[in-house]
């Protein structure tokens, strides 16, 4: 971003940033400063654009998966969440384990495209808070990039929004956790994990719609 | 015999069914009547006017699917049969609402749970709100009539053990519990009544009231969003509507306009009101949108002995209502009991949390118990509900704040809850609260749930339930429509869903829809017969 913008971008936030907490306290001024911050961000050179296609994930074994509403930053974002978020539930094995998260984050961007507009808004605004350098530091309080973050950091953060008595940074907790968490415990890859057992196989075999031809 | 699957047959069979993906031009159509929503109250409404000889379209936003779609797969079915993807809240995000977007609406996933409306809710509306000719005595030829036509009576098969949990936990303290009807014919009781019945034995709108309408000539264009009402003078001419891409999120961009002599909106507490204020249908008392209601709901969930399998069986059997109405119809905040399903997709976004704690508390699913309550509002000076209004973008948000009095409940509510589940054996308890750790006893819970903040967010607050809006009343000024859903001020408009009920119901509403919708439409067959 040029100098210029910067400087007044930091001089935007920082007179924010005097009264956070009581200015995020309420819905209708967290939304204002989500907005601000979305614009911001896009002007900063943040990705905005969905990412299709071309999304970094090193060593990828599939890339056939269009990405409809995660940036290339939220999915970064997203790869330095997931440890945190089901780390214990992801292999070691560094091969399955990218394809785990890989895969969990396509599930990710296929649930939001189905939530719609309104709500995607909504994330929207949260994922450019947390992507947007200056806003990672100063709300989210996470100092390095979210590609060099340590999982001890993400888990700090995420702790932090949990505990926090600021409803809006808890709200922010459950919408991370939701998805993520639905997207990794819910899928059949990972049913083990929660011991469900999946659906009787004596009905599965009985019903026509899971027959080969239906 | 349950393996039918009706849809299917009735499709091969040449029913008018029209995708509204498909559609590549702006096109326009007639009935006598239009319909709105395909859920319990339009499904009903279009099978008895459509009986009576009245032509009949039918519109519903989400998709048609059917048995060949009901696979037991929970991120399918969140993503393609529930409003916004699963994702629907409250305005301040505080309350996650469940509710069905497809043909069938709810009644498609819901847990079948069959209710008639409380007698103390329609004793309280007669006397608040003039409804004295909705009293148990003048609905229980409804109720009789709705039970019969979807099958509803009490479960009879024993309850799962999630469920018996409840019922153990009840019995254990001395308080009331009951067995819940359910609308079922030929159950299989697998449990996978929330992600669209595998074996179409469930007899929500999409098995018995929708292929009834379609039998007799009705149409249905489903993927196809009710945009506006447009008036001309006193009435309304016609329904613009946007057809859906097949993604069933985006609008394709090709329009259809509904002519009709009436109008029926039956579009759920929140997609009704919405509809309304989008139209600026004529509003003088400005109601449209007000009191509208949830049955909001917190949970604690539960580590037993044994194994529970919370995923397997009914998922709904057994209620209490002991704290109901037990202080009163207009008293403090009363609350209906029941058990949730548990599949792991579920779990994983009830149960807040991430890291360690959290697959810990995950793999623990087999032997878990859940138990809820759902809180009666709308009945008390203090208990408001919500306002449904419109976003920038026309869609409707629910801004639903939390009053004190029902905080007040929420808390009492978490006591019972934990109680029973200790009574039943439980060795552990936790609520579902972002402060609550495990409980080892009922002496520790309660000293815990004393310390409680119970505030927005930290208390993981549901609902199902959607209720109000466009209330029914007596006087204009404080109601949308009369007892027989008719439109105060607009001749052509009826409303036939939850949406009318003046206050929540205390107890699941999909029967109280029926019976309200089979006893209006039956009135305005008669009339546009006439």
């Amino acid at each position: 971003m040029s100098e210029s913008l910067s400087r007044s971008v930091q001089t935007d936030l920082s007179d924010t940033a005097m009264d956070r907490r009581s200015f995020l306290r309420t819905g209708l001024g967290g939304a204002m400063f989500l907005g601000t911050v979305s614009v911001t961000a896009g002007l900063s050179g943040c990705a905005i654009a969905p990412a299709g296609r071309d999304y970094p994930m090193p060593g990828a074994m599939d890339q056939s998966y269009e990405f409809q509403f995660l940036t290339r930053d939220d999915i970064v974002l997203f790869q330095a969440l997931l440890p945190a978020m089901v780390g214990p539930g992801l292999t070691e094995e560094p091969v399955v384990r990218r394809q785990q998260i890989q895969a969990t984050i396509e599930r990710i961007d296929a649930g939001i495209h189905q939530f719609g507009p309104a709500n995607q808004k909504e994330l929207r605004g949260l994922f450019d808070l947390l992507n947007f350098g200056l806003t990672r530091v100063t709300v989210a309080r996470v100092w390095s990039s979210w590609e060099n973050a340590s999982t001890q950091s993400v888990d700090a953060f995420l702790e932090r929004w949990r505990t926090s008595g600021i409803g809006l940074f808890n709200n922010g907790y459950i919408a991370l956790t939701k998805v993520s968490n639905v997207a990794f415990y819910g899928h059949e890859d990972h049913w083990h994990l929660s011991g469900y057992p999946g659906p009787p196989s004596w009905a599965m075999d009985a019903l026509p719609q899971f027959k080969d031809n239906a | 015999m349950s393996l039918t699957d009706r849809i299917a047959r009735g499709l091969e069979a040449g029913w008018k069914v029209t995708d509204g993906a498909t559609l590549t031009q702006n096109q326009t159509h007639e009935a006598d009547v239009v319909i709105v929503g395909t859920g319990a109250g339009g499904g009903t409404t279009a099978e008895i006017l459509a009986k009576a000889g009245l032509s009949v379209i039918l519109v519903e936003e989400g998709r048609l699917y059917h048995q060949k779609d009901f696979k037991m797969n929970e991120l399918d079915a969140y993503a393609s049969l529930y409003q916004e993807g699963m994702s629907r809240v409250t305005k301040d995000g505080a309350i996650a609402i469940l509710q069905g977007r497809c043909v069938g609406g709810s009644t498609t996933v819901n847990w079948t749970s069959s209710f008639r409306t409380p007698a103390p809710t329609l004793n309280h509306w007669a006397s608040r709100f003039g409804l004295d000719d909705l009293t148990p005595a003048a609905m229980k030829p409804w109720f009789d009539g709705r039970e019969q036509r979807h099958n509803i009576e009490p479960w009879l098969a024993d309850p799962n053990v999630n469920n018996d949990i409840l019922r153990q936990g009840c019995e254990a303290l001395g308080w009331s519990w009951e067995v819940i009807p359910r609308n079922v014919k030929g159950c299989w009781n697998l449990g996978y009544c929330g992600v669209g019945c595998p074996t179409n034995a469930k007899q929500g709108a999409l098995t018995t009231t929708i292929p009834g309408a379609l039998d007799n000539n009705a149409r249905l264009f489903h993927g196809l969003r009710a945009d506006k009402l447009v008036m001309s003078e006193d009435n309304i001419s016609h329904l613009q509507a946007s057809a859906m891409a097949a993604d069933g999120v985006t609008p394709s961009g090709v329009t259809v306009d509904l002519k009709a002599r009436h109008f029926v909106v039956a579009a759920s507490a929140i997609g009704s009101p919405g509809l309304l204020l989008r139209s600026d249908i004529p509003d003088p008392h400005d109601r449209i949108g007000k009191r509208t209601f949830l049955h909001p709901v917190n949970a604690t969930i539960a580590e037993m002995p044994d194994t529970v399998d919370p995923y397997y069986g009914a998922p709904q059997s057994i209620y209490s209502d002991e704290f109901n109405f037990s202080q009163g119809v207009d008293g403090p905040a009363g609350f209906k009991l029941e058990v949730p399903p548990l599949h792991p997709a579920m779990s994983a976004g009830v149960v807040p949390g991430h890291g360690e704690q959290q697959i810990h508390d995950l793999s623990k699913l087999p032997r878990l118990n859940s138990v809820i309550a759902l809180l009666r509002d709308g009945f008390h000076p203090d208990s408001t509900g919500g306002t449904v209004s419109l976003r920038d973008d026309g869609s409707p948000i629910l801004d639903y704040p939390v009053s004190d009095y029902l905080w007040k409940g929420l808390k009492d509510a978490f006591y019972k809850m934990a109680e029973i589940q200790f009574a039943a054996g439980a060795r552990k308890v936790r609520l579902m609260h972002l402060d609550s750790p495990w409980y080892s006893s009922w002496a520790e819970a309660k000293a815990g749930i004393d310390n409680l903040a119970m505030e927005p967010h930290r208390v993981r607050l549901f609902t199902a339930h959607q209720m109000g809006g466009c209330g029914m009343g007596r006087n204009p000024e404080e109601s949308v429509v009369n007892s027989f859903g008719e439109h105060h001020h607009v001749a052509n408009l009826s409303v036939h869903d939850a949406s009318i009920f003046p206050t929540s119901i205390g107890a699941n509403p999909q029967l109280s829809v029926y019976a309200l919708a089979a006893r209006n439409s039956t009135r305005l067959a008669q009339k546009l017969g006439s």
